[in-house]
């Protein structure tokens, strides 16, 4: 297992260095001049020359990205010129947002998507297995987007149960979770539909293995070898599809921060790209790319702990 | 064995108990988010974060949003349908010569926390310091030929500028660079505001906690030495869709915001439920430019062709809702220079188009149009398309983000800015024209200058209207240079838009004639 851990680890960070160094290119090669972009019409030639040598675009693209590399080796991230602060305190005052909105997602889609799948598999070929299986489709269908205005037009205009914006107040836990239900919801819901299928499948091959009919010959409740024996064995791909589901919830982070007015990656990713303010974009990104390898690190470890096969076939 | 672990985690319940929560649960359901909103509370709409709180590094509208709340100056813009300045920290200002101008302070105009009155040496400082090369300030060309300060005693002092500058009384001294700082403050604080909130204040609201990509809190600044604020608390919240905004606004999360063109019909036409909408004439102008020096367009007769062949009131029918109405050319109504009329009419001329590119003899003419990804001018960019066909001419839409876009024109970034050919734009504006023809200049070109326009009777008359102290003299300058910009066949201007409040009203916001919120003077209905 040891080993194991540390084969994924080493490729995990070689998988951060690579994305992140060809992100770098990509970016400085788009068109669009930064010192146009982020100063605005009113900045004179020699703000901009200087500007331009504060962020080091004169250097080759090559020198750029050992820059970068350094940098954020000494713990460095830059700083973000169009507002003059570092950019580690930009990216880390967002990241526990996009954080708590990505958990909440999970939390929404673990718990919604299990039960819908098995209770789909405990009813299988039934008219409630029928209609769980078009709303679990309906909801993978349904953009995020839509959910979102939805969402707020129902629950936050008409019933005026949850805020349509912001993160909640500081300090108040009570606060940011009651912030946190719409957007996360919103995330998570096309994720219900991913899990409740894979649970629904999953379930039934467990259903019919031999230590399940067992169980049952002993004459176990119903209730007991279903949620008890089966389910434990049946959600470990839904654990694994929601590990890597993590980079798709932080794309529809973007959105959702935007939509509801929440701080966070997505939101400082999304200012930064169209403002070409490449310090912050390159370590938002630094740090959700991290995020993301790092949870689907844990997932495969996760996985591997859970069930053995997995890590002798890797 | 299992059995008794799931009875461990059973949590007894009784049915009444259950029944209880279930029906605290409703009740609390029931109760409006809104019930809680204090009075006293204001939360208003800023559509992207504003950079900080040194002038030094203010590009726009979203500082001013923040400054005016906590910072104050020599004047202040009023609110209202007419734009016009009134005194604020200046007890009397006047213009003692064609490049001077004297100015008194109030007495006993207070810095906050402890910092002291408001001195001639405040303004010195707050002014003299854009003009230091080191600072790099962005505002600096608002201060066009400003010098320095000469403080004549405690609270007087004297503006210098090296020859006659027109705008420092509808720019200078009212936006921005007016702004006056706490000298002693910001000098302790090495030389520029970078603390996380302003080591001192002097305006009706203070800065309390700024949330990174979310608000700004403010509240009633105990020191403001004018009358005090009516709200106890002010909250700039960054609401960067306008769409969320709208339903922000319907919730009650907000009290002011701006909402689309989009949605001002339906607005009007049916209200949310305690709320009033406004709408104001905009000072921004829309247009579409055509890259004169583009050898497909040496022809001028080539250039009116396309310039005919737009047709003004379709584009404000499907791109602007019908809501905005078509410009005369870059000065917004109110401001001086602007134009009573286009010298092309606003309406497509699809015959005397085709006769011009028959007189050129083009029998085919394909074009192409670089438009930002935004719905209104990617709409004008299809409406154009489906109508200048009429004329023979194929569009070809090439739509960019707005990284990619703004440096299509920039000569720094490339060489496509040679090949540009039409493009739609909209540039944002002061109230002063010079604003306006500034970007048209031929030094401009390479930079913001994208139909690469050069006309020295247009140089000579921008440079000279920046000096001009006679209204008149000055109004008929800036419609001459309209007239040129339009005879050169490369602009066809389509209007200045609108912009639309939508507001509680149980608030009384007060706005300048553009729309824009001064939220120093909103009040409590």
């Amino acid at each position: 297992m040891l080993q194991y851990a540390f084969q994924r680890i080493l490729l995990a960070l070689a998988i951060v260095f690579v994305a992140i160094s060809a992100l770098y290119t990509i970016m400085i090669t788009l068109p669009g001049d930064p010192t146009t972009v982020l100063l605005g019409p009113r900045a004179t030639p020699e703000i901009r020359a200087e500007f331009r040598a504060n962020m080091g675009l004169d250097d080759p693209v090559l020198m750029q990205i050992g820059n970068f590399w350094t940098r954020v080796l000494a713990g460095d991230l830059g700083t973000d010129f169009n507002r003059n602060r570092p950019v580690a305190e930009a990216v880390f005052n967002a990241l526990p947002h996009t954080m708590a909105l990505v958990f909440g997602a999970i939390f929404w889609s673990a718990s919604l998507g299990i039960l819908l799948g098995a209770f789909s598999a405990d009813n299988r070929n039934s008219w409630l297995d029928r209609i769980s299986g078009i709303l679990s489709v309906g909801f993978i269908a349904a953009p995020s987007f839509v959910v979102a205005l939805y969402s707020l037009l129902i629950f936050s205009v008409t019933l005026r149960w949850f805020p349509t914006i912001g993160a909640g107040e500081p300090g108040d836990l009570g606060s940011r979770l009651y912030h946190l239900v719409l957007p996360s919801f919103a995330i998570g819901l096309a994720w219900v539909g991913y899990v409740a299928r894979i649970v629904r499948a999953s379930m039934l091959e467990t259903l019919g293995e031999n230590y399940i009919r067992t169980a049952r010959a002993f004459g176990l409740p119903r209730r007991v070898v279903i949620y008890n024996y089966a389910l434990r064995v049946a959600i470990l791909p839904a654990v694994q599809v929601l590990g890597v589901g993590i980079g798709g919830m932080l794309s529809s982070a973007v959105f959702a921060e935007i939509v509801f007015s929440r701080p966070g990656i997505g939101a400082l990713i999304y200012d930064s790209v169209s403002g070409r303010n490449y310090p912050v974009v390159m370590g938002s990104m630094l740090v959700a790319i991290g995020f993301f390898v790092t949870c689907a690190l844990i997932a495969d470890l996760v996985n591997a702990a859970l069930d053995p096969r997995h890590r002798v076939k890797s | 064995m299992n059995t008794r672990k799931s009875d461990t985690l059973h949590i007894p319940l009784s049915r009444r108990q259950i029944l209880a929560g279930a029906t605290a649960l409703s009740a609390a359901a029931l109760f409006p988010v809104a019930a809680w909103a204090d009075g006293s509370r204001l939360n208003v709409r800023a559509y992207l974060e504003p950079d900080d709180y040194d002038p030094l590094d203010a590009s726009g509208f979203l500082e001013e949003l923040l400054y005016g709340c906590i910072y104050r100056k020599l004047i202040q813009y009023v609110p209202g349908e007419e734009w016009a300045w009134q005194l604020d920290l200046a007890e009397s200002i006047e213009q003692t010569s064609p490049t001077t101008i004297a100015f008194t302070l109030k007495q006993g105009q207070m810095w906050s926390d402890g910092f002291g009155e408001i001195t001639a040496e405040d303004v010195k400082f707050s002014m003299d310091r854009h003009m230091v090369e080191e600072n790099n300030s962005r505002i600096k060309p608002d201060l066009g030929t400003f010098t320095h300060v000469e403080v004549t005693g405690s609270h007087s002092g004297i503006i210098h500028m090296e020859r006659p500058f027109a705008p420092i009384w509808t720019i200078a001294l009212p936006y921005l660079a007016g702004t006056v700082i706490c000298k002693a403050a910001v000098e302790a604080a090495g030389g520029k505001i970078t603390t996380a909130v302003p080591p001192a204040v002097s305006g009706p609201y203070r800065v309390v906690e700024h949330r990174l990509g979310e608000r700004w809190v403010l509240e009633r600044n105990p020191d403001f030495s004018g009358e005090a604020a009516d709200f106890e608390r002010v909250d700039l919240i960054v609401v960067v869709d306008d769409s969320a905004a709208e339903i922000a606004k319907e919730a009650g999360d907000v009290d002011f915001t701006s909402v689309g063109a989009g949605s001002v019909a339906r607005l009007r036409d049916n209200p949310p439920a305690g709320a009033r909408m406004t709408v104001h004439p905009a000072l921004f102008y829309h247009w579409v430019g055509l890259n004169v020096q583009n050898p497909k367009f040496a022809d001028i007769r080539v250039r009116q062709a396309i310039m005919h062949a737009i047709d003004v009131p379709s584009i404000m029918q499907a791109a602007f809702f019908d809501v905005a109405e078509p410009s005369t050319g870059i000065i917004a109504p109110g401001l001086i220079g602007h134009r009573p009329q286009t010298l092309i009419a606003p309406q497509a001329d699809f015959a005397r188009a085709r006769a011009l590119l028959d007189e050129a003899g083009i029998d085919r003419l394909q074009i192409n149009l670089d438009v930002l990804n935004n719905v209104i001018h990617t709409t004008t960019a299809q409406v154009m398309q489906a109508m200048i066909a009429q004329a023979g001419i194929d569009l070809q839409i090439s739509v960019h983000e707005s990284g990619s876009f703004w440096s299509l024109g920039v000569a720094s970034d490339g060489e496509r800015w040679r090949d540009l050919e039409l493009t739609i734009k909209r540039f944002s504006m002061t109230p002063d024209p010079y604003y306006a023809t500034a970007w048209f200049v031929s030094e401009q070109i390479g930079d913001w200058n994208w139909e690469q326009f050069s006309n020295a009777e247009f140089d000579r008359l921008h440079d000279e209207a920046l000096s001009e102290t006679d209204p008149a003299r000055r109004d008929e300058m800036y419609r001459r240079m309209q007239d040129l910009m339009e005879e050169s066949g490369g602009y066809r201007f389509l209007t200045h838009g609108v912009t639309a409040n939508l507001f509680a009203d149980s608030i009384v916001p007060a706005t300048r004639p553009d729309g824009q919120p001064l939220v120093q003077f909103f009040r409590r209905a």
